[in-house]
């Protein structure tokens, strides 16, 4: 008796070598893995450089020889603590728990991100802390890689996302909260309101995005773990908002220690 | 066919009025038009009886019903999605592996006994999927949620195929399916080749396995 093989797709085309000069230049090594060519200085987040050739330096913002330079790019101090400046030559590997990468090239644009989905940018970009808690804008003209759990879907606007599918947004308004709450109708939405029997559909609540631009969602609900941005202080017209964590070791100075770097 | 892959993670569905989706609760990650997810009481179909029988065999999944006009999409935990079609046959899956199906679809809670007798209850057992597991019969659109990407594996009478207990997501067709163990002296000392149980699946249908051995 013969037994039919097994018939699939075939996988890959196996493992593959790289050296210096044929690893791709500032694109993807495969999917879960990114080339950069350094040539002077990157921002990256902490942990993500997985391998580097040539030579270079990494130092924390705050303490570098270019910080001088480097700072007025860099317009978000609450953030200070989780990046890193990769300055020198050479070509530097990038990953982030096996999730999807993918560079970015914005031309005098704008794109917002999840904090803890971006990886690195180029110094010409211009990072801010968006007004959406959690998120991070890039302005300007360059180059950035952001990671996301599976690959990124774009969608165009009018849409609704689930916030913890959304990987951030370019060109478009900011969004706004969407909350749906004609499940809570009626006597038998009374009666779950008051006890909670029955459930809600856990889809109550997302962000819309309205206007023109592009809208990019990453398959997942799980998220990359969030980095705090900090908070901003009770103002009028802030919405209130709940106490980041102590940053640990640092003891009640919170955010103190983000401020400077630590 | 209600459910079109966007990617290996992510599928999108076209709602209308005549045809409603039942999905697990919080899988949707984004959606156009105007469409309402409702909590699904019941867990599932079939009235009262069926969602009694789906708590006592711990199959009720929270579900809910996606309707409305628009265009939904769906995704879960980062898992990878694969879309099943049915056409007049019957599927049997795990509750936790159903992302969505179209409301067409009959389902119903099986008895792993029914299949294979007590060889059925104690492969439940071994693989985990427990006592019961969830069957949809008739025509329309599954997508499943696995660890990895999914293999589909035909078998035919004469031809069936071994499959590791943890790596086994779904079958479809006329197929009986046994737990066959070797259990040897070496696994007693604890030197086993860690493939001691296999789940024998034969018949005429379709077996679907994940590349992984995570159960979700």
């Amino acid at each position: 008796m013969t037994y039919p093989p097994i018939l699939q797709t075939p996988g890959g085309e196996g493992p593959q070598i790289w050296d210096p000069h044929t690893l791709p230049v500032n694109d993807n090594v495969n999917p879960y893995c990114f080339s950069v060519n350094l040539n002077g200085a990157y921002y990256l987040q902490k942990g993500k450089m997985i391998a580097y050739y040539g030579e270079m330096r990494f130092s924390g913002i705050g303490r570098g020889v270019l910080d001088r330079v480097l700072e007025q790019n860099f317009n978000s101090p609450l953030h200070a603590s989780d990046w890193v400046v990769a300055e020198g030559r050479g070509t530097l590997l990038l990953a982030d728990r096996a999730y999807d990468l993918n560079s970015y090239d914005l031309e005098d644009g704008n794109l917002t991100v999840r904090s803890g989905n971006l990886l690195a940018f180029e110094p010409t970009l211009r990072l801010k802390q968006s007004i959406i808690p959690g998120f991070l804008t890039l302005i300007g003209t360059g180059k950035f890689v952001a990671a996301s759990n599976g690959p990124v879907h774009f969608v165009e606007p009018p849409v609704r996302v689930d916030p913890q599918a959304l990987v951030g947004w370019a060109d478009c308004p900011a969004p706004c909260h969407h909350y749906d709450h004609s499940y809570l109708h009626g006597v038998l939405g009374g009666i779950r309101h008051l006890t909670g029997i029955g459930g809600a559909s856990g889809e109550e609540h997302q962000f819309e995005f309205i206007g023109a631009g592009q809208v990019l969602m990453q398959s997942s609900e799980t998220v990359l773990a969030e980095k705090s941005v900090g908070v901003v202080g009770e103002q009028s017209a802030v919405p209130h908002q709940q106490p980041t964590q102590a940053a640990p070791g640092l003891g009640n100075l919170r955010d103190l220690g983000r401020q400077f770097g630590l | 066919m209600a459910f079109t892959l966007i990617n290996h993670k992510m599928v999108s569905a076209q709602v209308f009025p005549g045809r409603r989706i039942l999905s697990q609760r919080g899988a949707m990650l984004g959606y156009t038009g105007e469409v309402t997810f409702r909590p699904n009481l019941m867990g599932g179909q079939g009235g009262v009886m069926s969602m009694i029988g789906r708590r006592v065999a711990n199959e009720d999944t929270p579900l809910m019903t996606v309707e409305g006009h628009g265009t939904v999409m769906f995704g879960h935990g980062g898992h990878h999605v694969h879309v099943i079609d049915l056409a007049g046959d019957t599927l049997y899956v795990e509750a936790d592996r159903l992302l969505a199906f179209e409301d067409s679809l009959q389902q119903s809670t099986m008895f792993m006994g029914q299949q294979g007798g007590l060889m059925g209850v104690v492969r439940g057992q071994v693989t985990g999927q427990g006592l019961f597991t969830t069957q949809l019969s008739g025509k329309g659109a599954v997508a499943v949620m696995a660890h990895g990407g999914v293999v589909e594996l035909p078998i035919s009478p004469g031809l069936p195929v071994h499959v590791d207990p943890q790596a086994y997501v779904a079958h479809r067709g006329q197929v009986t399916n046994k737990l066959s163990s070797a259990l040897g002296w070496r696994d007693m000392i604890g030197r086993g080749s860690g493939e001691a149980f296999q789940l024998e699946l034969s018949g005429h249908g379709m077996v679907y396995v994940q590349a992984s051995e995570v159960k979700l």
